[in-house]
């Protein structure tokens, strides 16, 4: 029995061991860096720093931008997600394969697509050039930022949504529908209330990756639109000022971990509320 | 009913079509005859050929495979074992605490994960002492340890749902744990265990963000280098190689849909042992691949040199010009097997950067070895006297001769021992759009009577590119004002500043590389530049039918502005000095020489390329661009006034606190996205409210029906 349970044990043991090298210990030293100077003495002075106004109003871009990112997201994959679970099971097995192909190419060859599209002499913009349309000034916009979050993030959204609709007994529906609701009334009523846990998920992933990008805003943003991501990169790939970097990283983490805490609250009240 | 169906199938439709659209410009532009993204003009397969002949690209599609199938193999192995480990834990804190740490590296932005590794490895690194502390160990170890949460988090589950009693039943007739796991367990968790080894593997293989903080200078993935890529322009092989990719995956996931629902349908034994041998099969393509690559890496001896370079700063074989890392490769080879009688294979491993700060900070933190960079002035003065770099042995390079004596004792590095040689030099001018120029202007530059406040002109707004590094934007600005850029004060730092600020709401972006791309496409009517670089950029833009033009600016009818150059150097940590100092006699003989200066359109420091009868008739009217008489009759005047020098740690700190402010500080504030946001959030938060609300009262009816009833 002893000889046994010790195997047990030895069989998590790499992992244990992998988890703690390599999982907690680069966070210890991302908080070390954030509360230490260049001369590895104690100090808070890169907090302060970060309260500057400029960096708060990269906090609050990045929020903001993923925020809306998430929110049009869930706009646009929710009515697909609940078309796709509403097709017949074949089709429905495509209909996915074909939301996640383009995950399969490289995000960063994607963005750079788009740039091509949305630039001012670019493919858009020539298309209605034949229309006799006046060039519309796209690329370097805030708008174009958050175009290439929804776009990279989207399958993300559809993928859980679609997972919880398509598990939602049809029964309910008819009941619902044979107890007098009307076909909207039945999505708020019942499929909206049975969907939280996808909409809870799909949020978390477009969220999360939207809000600590920084590819998209570079290349989209023309530069413009720093996000927090962008200045963290900036710091470890230029700037060469880690302490910095790590203190940003370490509120980025502050910052997605209240979010989901207020999101798990909001959401559980959410869905007790409606249900019960 | 039928109207929502019709409603439906259009949304979906529309759904579609924006994802796919940018995957349908990379198919289309991968068979375009020309290489811009801007006109299409034939069809053309060139491309498809091109990417077969790209010997980086295709090493780099190498190293992401054997990164991506060691790492899922491995992170397999671990995390399949640990879910055994995990779901036999009989303290239940112990398990979830476990499971919350395992889960980290999945919640936990990239970015975080990415840089907290890069942490760890360069302070670990920094301790041991290593010369360079990124490599190919630290991207794996980063790539399993972010495929670990998936691998267990789909092999759990089937630990969980298999019945406890089978393992239990085995070993009662006599099998030994391990026999137990390997004839009871595994067969039941392995359809758990291959998409957790398919899930990591495609994980790994797309994975840019954390390789991208955790990977050295030896090893170039595919994301990496679309990534340097992305940042000038992306040559349409890799559109080439992109629509390969998408078209393979596409009929794997065809093949694999089709065929399951077929057998499932059928013969369901059948179908299993297909599912058994087709995993089988793909274990064993996997590992053979894994040996053959091992076998290989191991058979020959390779001489590997790491290069440092800006990026398009040599001439790289395309378009009909010279490979010349190819070709030194080639020449080393030989001269190495006459000197020893000995085969060696050497390879060039050539990566690029867009700006002296990240060099700086690449070679500062140590986080890389390489073996050539080429620094420009003012930051060899700064690497040399930090320590960083060794001294060159003149002894070893006989071609130095080639150089001219006036670039040969440059004020960077005028000292008896030398920490560089010249590869190049320049001058900073401004690259416009003639025909997004008004007439005024344009007869302005044309009389030479042009300065640098066309890039103050409000005309021209969202029209202008700048710089996006420190050094270079102050530099404009400095010149603009009439600031000496090498002993300004604090308040001369602070006006160069202000006039920056007062330029940002007119910048179209702020751009290193991306400058060609932006320019020869028409984007941009303004930007000042690297006088070698606009002339390579006037010359493709040409060709797509963009015109564009290029002056120095002067000010008071004076030429004011940077003049620079860039030099080979050997850092400290270089690993293959022999080789590095190889390289640099090699760059300075006349094929390679040649070939550089007439791909790059910098001035030379070499004499055989100056007075090359080919390259001078190849320059045409751009010699004397290059070659300025004004510049040229009083270079050292030039260098001692206008290049830039290594600044004290005080300014420098103060540069870049104010490029930081700038760069952070928003003109545009966005008001409108603000107030959107502000609404969503605002009606979000009422419904939650009124949610709440409406929660508390059914569950107060609830309980006083309860008590009535229960009353009754």
């Amino acid at each position: 029995m002893t000889k046994k349970s010790f195997m047990q044990k030895a069989a998590a043991a790499p992992h244990v061991v992998w988890a703690v090298l390599f999982i907690i210990a680069p966070l210890i030293f991302v908080v070390y860096y954030a509360f230490t100077d260049k001369d590895g003495a104690f100090t808070f002075s890169n907090i302060t720093e970060l309260m500057q106004a400029s960096y708060l109003e990269i906090f609050l871009r990045s929020l903001c931008f993923a925020f809306l990112a998430t929110v049009i997201c869930l706009i646009i994959a929710y009515p697909i997600a609940y078309f796709m679970a509403k097709a017949k099971p074949k089709t429905q097995k495509i209909l996915i394969m074909l939301v996640m192909l383009p995950q399969w190419l490289n995000f960063l060859i994607r963005t750079y697509s788009w740039m091509a599209l949305l630039e001012d002499t670019g493919i858009i913009n020539s298309i209605l050039g034949v229309f006799g349309i006046d060039p519309i000034h796209m690329i370097n916009t805030s708008g174009a930022v958050i175009l290439g979050m929804v776009y990279n993030y989207l399958p993300y959204m559809i993928i859980p949504l679609h997972s919880v609709i398509s598990k939602i007994d049809p029964k309910l529906l008819e009941a619902a529908a044979d107890l007098g609701c009307s076909p909207l009334k039945v999505i708020t009523k019942v499929v909206l209330p049975l969907s939280v846990s996808g909409i809870i998920s799909g949020v978390t992933m477009v969220f999360v990756p939207s809000i600590s990008t920084f590819y998209i805003s570079q290349k989209l943003g023309g530069g413009n639109f720093d996000l927090i991501g962008d200045t963290i990169e900036r710091q470890f790939q230029t700037a060469y000022n880690y302490n910095l970097g790590a203190a940003m990283s370490f509120v980025l983490m502050l910052i997605i971990i209240v979010s989901m805490a207020i999101m798990n609250r909001y959401s559980g009240e959410d869905d007790g509320g409606v249900i019960v | 009913m039928k109207k929502s169906k019709i409603f439906g199938n259009i949304y979906t439709v529309l759904a579609f079509i924006f994802l796919y659209m940018p995957i349908a410009v990379l198919v289309i532009f991968s068979f375009n005859a020309s290489d811009s993204t801007g006109n299409i003009t034939g069809f053309s397969l060139k491309w498809y050929g091109e990417l077969f002949s790209d010997a980086a690209t295709l090493n780099a599609l190498k190293n992401t495979l054997i990164l991506a199938i060691l790492s899922s193999i491995i992170a397999t192995v671990i995390g399949t074992m640990a879910s055994y480990g995990i779901n036999k834990m009989q303290n239940k804190h112990i398990k979830s605490a476990t499971m919350s740490v395992t889960k980290i590296p999945m919640i936990n932005p990239e970015i975080v994960v990415g840089i907290s590794m890069m942490l760890l490895f360069v302070f670990v690194g920094g301790i041991v002492g290593s010369q360079s502390s990124l490599g190919f160990g630290t991207v794996l170890i980063a790539h399993i340890t972010f495929n670990l949460p998936y691998v267990i988090l789909s092999v759990l589950p089937k630990f969980k749902q298999m019945d406890k009693s089978l393992p239990e039943a085995a070993q009662d007739l006599g099998c030994t744990p391990l026999q137990s796991f390997f004839k009871v367990e595994l067969p039941a968790i392995l359809p758990g265990v291959v998409s957790g080894l398919i899930m990591a593997f495609t994980l790994s293989l797309d994975d840019f963000v954390i390789s991208y903080f955790t990977i050295g200078s030896g090893f170039e993935t595919l994301p990496i280098r679309i990534y340097s890529m992305t940042k000038k322009r992306v040559t349409p092989d890799m559109y080439a190689l992109s629509t390969l990719i998408f078209v393979s995956i596409l009929v794997l996931l065809l093949i694999s849909n089709l065929t399951s629902d077929k057998s499932r349908e059928k013969m369901s034994k059948k179908a299993k042992k297909i599912t058994k041998i087709v995993v089988g099969s793909l274990f064993g393509v996997i590992a053979a691949v894994t040996i053959v690559v091992f076998i290989v890496s191991a058979s020959t001896e390779t001489l590997t040199l790491n290069v440092y370079n800006w990026g398009e700063y040599i001439s790289d074989g395309g378009e009909d010009t010279l490979d010349v890392n190819q070709k030194f490769e080639e020449y080393y080879e030989d001269w190495y097997f006459k000197k020893y009688n000995k085969r060696v294979k050497v390879n060039v491993n050539y990566t690029t950067y867009a700006s002296n700060e990240d060099l700086y900070a690449k070679i500062k933190s140590g986080a890389a070895d390489y073996d050539i960079i080429v620094p420009s002035d003012y930051m060899v003065e700064r690497l040399k006297s930090e320590g960083l770099l060794q001294t060159i042995d003149l002894s070893k390079i006989p071609n130095y001769e080639n150089i001219s004596e006036q670039f040969r004792n440059p004020y960077y590095d005028n000292g008896k021992e030398k920490y560089s040689v010249m590869y190049t030099y320049g001058i900073v001018g401004i690259v416009y759009n003639k025909d997004k120029i008004n007439d005024d202007d344009l007869a302005k530059i044309e009389a030479g009577e042009a300065g640098w406040e066309l890039l103050w002109d409000e005309d021209y707004k969202g029209q202008i590119l700048q710089f996006n590094n420190a050094r270079d934007a102050f530099g404009v600005a400095m010149y603009s004002l009439g600031i000496d850029v090498n002993n300004a004060t604090d308040a001369e730092w602070q006006k160069a500043y202000e006039r920056l600020k007062e330029q940002k709401p007119l910048v179209q972006s702020y751009v290193m590389d991306e400058i060609f791309n932006k320019m020869e496409g028409g984007e941009a009517a303004l930007a000042a530049y690297y006088a070698g670089d606009c002339l390579s950029m006037i010359e493709r833009a040409a060709e797509a039918g963009v015109n564009l033009g290029f002056y120095y600016p002067k000010t008071n009818g004076k030429y004011v502005t940077n003049i620079f150059a860039d030099a080979m150097c050997i850092p400290k940590s270089a690993t293959n000095v022999e080789l590095a100092h190889a390289y640099i006699n090699y760059m300075l003989s006349e094929e390679p020489a040649v070939a550089n200066a007439e791909y790059l359109y910098y001035g030379s420091p070499n004499k055989l390329v100056v007075n090359n009868g080919d390259y001078i008739d190849y320059l045409g009217d751009d010699y004397g661009v290059i070659y300025q008489e004004e510049f040229e009759s009083q270079l050292d005047y030039m260098f001692e006034t206008y290049a830039y020098r290594s600044l004290p740690d005080e300014k420098l700190k103060l540069q870049n606190n104010l490029w930081e402010t700038l760069k952070v500080g928003s003109d545009s504030f966005d008001s409108g996205i603000y107030v959107i946001c502000g609404v969503i959030a605002a009606v979000l938060i009422g419904f939650g409210v009124y949610c709440y609300i409406i929660k508390r009262k059914r569950r107060r009816l609830y309980w006083n029906t309860q008590k009535e009833a229960s009353k009754k």
